[in-house]
């Protein structure tokens, strides 16, 4: 273990730092990830840039257009957050559940973003509302939607020298009904096997807007827009709901781990997705 | 730029630990655990899992449950920590100990520090947890010996004492 701890107490500091160092650098957040790795001997950086001094990175800021997360932002703090739990309760949700409550009074959302497991629960909330990322470096910032920011297995459209410095929700229709739902396989605090984030607009007696994204069960997290506008204009009929659940179900390429095989989450999808669904439609939260 | 690698370094730092200041000289990539162990020889946090899992390294840092052997203590610098060996005052132990103790909330006792030390976390953000919130905010404590409904048994009895 012969890595060089920086710990800058400005954001110039931070990229200044990983500029010069770019992939040689591991930026260090809460460490629930990167202090395993290097325990286990997975990761060998030459320089550890920490960014816990630097100030102002742990926002949550309400604006008329949406949200302000800042990603030092522990796991913790967002599922407390009274203003997460009013406007997008879903993401406390998603966040609450993860691991245990050690982890997610360190992990942080910057941090949990940036590694892009798969077996993660924030990432599909947050996909389902539409987040953006801005990453910032010293050439400048860049504000890149979720979708694109996650490019596959523990892989981002982040380059060496940059920062995740906000995460961005739009508000989101009024009235707008939300839930997350994490399957886990094994124990209770496990990392999900599946996850599924759905929020729907509702109007006199139909759905006027539907997402859903499923995470956990694949490489990235995934919507899909062509399944999700069969509900626009429609009731939530339960056979409706059953053709959504078996559109994701049928679309998405699921992935074999510990947690269950491809063809046990390709069913696990159509449940949850269903339930999702039916819980929103009959306005549970 | 000089591309060989550079030695791991050895650092200064001061951490609160269970109400006292402590000066140390640590490696910078030293992981808490090891520090608290090592260093200043409290030995009530345990390594077992090391990946965040089990809860037998469970400390305080400013009064929330962390892992610490998935901190380092670079990053824990100036906080305040507190260990099991921190909990009792005056030869006094504190009422969660005593709860343990009452209800027979152990066996072998590897586990107990972290446990202890969650429920001390636990009753400082809930006044009145139901069994529900307090199984959830257990889970990640792990007891091998089962000791599961005695333990759950004692942090009924905590409450009742914050009362
Ligand atoms: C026991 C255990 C159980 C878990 N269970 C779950 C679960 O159920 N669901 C779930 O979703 N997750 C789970 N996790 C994963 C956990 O959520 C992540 O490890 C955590 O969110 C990472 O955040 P961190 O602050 O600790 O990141 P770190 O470990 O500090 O960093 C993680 C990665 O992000 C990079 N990084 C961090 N911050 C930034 C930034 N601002 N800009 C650019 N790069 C950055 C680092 O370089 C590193 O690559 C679990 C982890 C453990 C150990
Ligand atoms: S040893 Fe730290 S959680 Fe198991
Ligand atoms: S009492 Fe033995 S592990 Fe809990």
């Amino acid at each position: 273990m012969n890595y060089e701890l920086l710990q800058p107490d400005s954001l110039s500091g931070a990229m200044e730092a990983l500029a010069q160092h770019g992939d040689e650098a591991k930026v260090l957040a809460g460490g629930t990830a990167v202090v395993l790795m290097l325990q286990q001997k997975l990761i060998a950086p030459t320089v550890l840039v920490s960014i816990g001094r630097v100030p102002d990175l742990d926002h949550i800021r309400t604006e008329p257009d949406g949200l302000h997360i800042g990603p030092l932002t522990i796991l913790r703090d967002m599922e407390r957050s009274s203003v997460i739990q009013r406007r997008f309760p879903l993401l406390a949700q998603a966040c609450g559940e993860v691991g245990n409550v050690r982890i997610r009074n360190q992990a942080t959302l910057g941090g949990n973003l940036a590694e892009a497991d798969y077996a993660s629960d924030p990432p599909t909330a947050l996909l389902a509302l539409g987040a953006q990322v801005t990453a910032t470096s010293v050439r400048g910032a860049r504000t890149i939607p979720l979708e694109d920011f996650l490019v596959g297995f523990y892989t981002t459209d982040l380059e060496p020298d940059e920062l995740i410095t906000d995460i961005f929700i739009p508000a989101s229709t009024p009235g707008s009904r939300m839930t997350y739902l994490k399957y886990k396989s094994r124990s209770s605090e496990d990392r999900p096997c599946t996850g599924v984030a759905a929020i729907a607009a509702f109007g006199a007696k139909t759905c006027t807007d539907l997402r859903v994204a499923v995470g956990a069960a694949c490489e990235v997290p995934q919507r899909l827009p062509a399944v999700e506008s069969l509900a626009r204009g429609q009731a939530l009929t339960d056979e409706l709901i059953g053709e959504i659940a078996a559109g994701y179900a049928d679309s998405i390429e699921t992935l074999e781990d510990i947690r269950g095989s491809a063809r046990y989450r390709t069913q696990m999808i159509r449940v949850h997705v269903y339930r999702a669904l039916e819980e929103l439609r009959n306005g549970h939260r | 730029m000089n591309k060989a690698k550079p030695m791991m370094s050895n650092r200064t730092l001061t951490l609160q630990v269970n109400g006292q200041p402590q000066t140390l000289e640590v490696p910078s990539g030293q992981i808490l655990l090891e520090t608290l162990r090592e260093a200043l020889d409290l030995v009530g946090a345990r390594n077992s899992c090391g990946i965040g899992m089990c809860g037998t390294c469970t400390v305080l840092v400013d009064g929330m449950a962390i892992s610490s052997c998935l901190t380092l203590t670079a990053q824990v610098e100036g906080k305040h920590i507190t260990t099991i060996e921190g909990l009792s005052q005056n030869g006094q132990l504190h009422p969660v100990q005593q709860a343990y103790i009452d209800h027979g909330a152990f066996q072998c006792a590897y586990c107990t520090p972290g446990l202890i030390l969650s429920t001390v976390a636990l009753l400082n953000e809930h006044v009145n947890p139901d069994d529900a919130t307090v199984r959830e905010y257990l889970a990640g404590n792990l007891c091998r010996c089962g000791s599961y409904v005695n333990i759950l048994n004692a942090v009924r009895a905590c409450h009742t004492i914050n009362d």
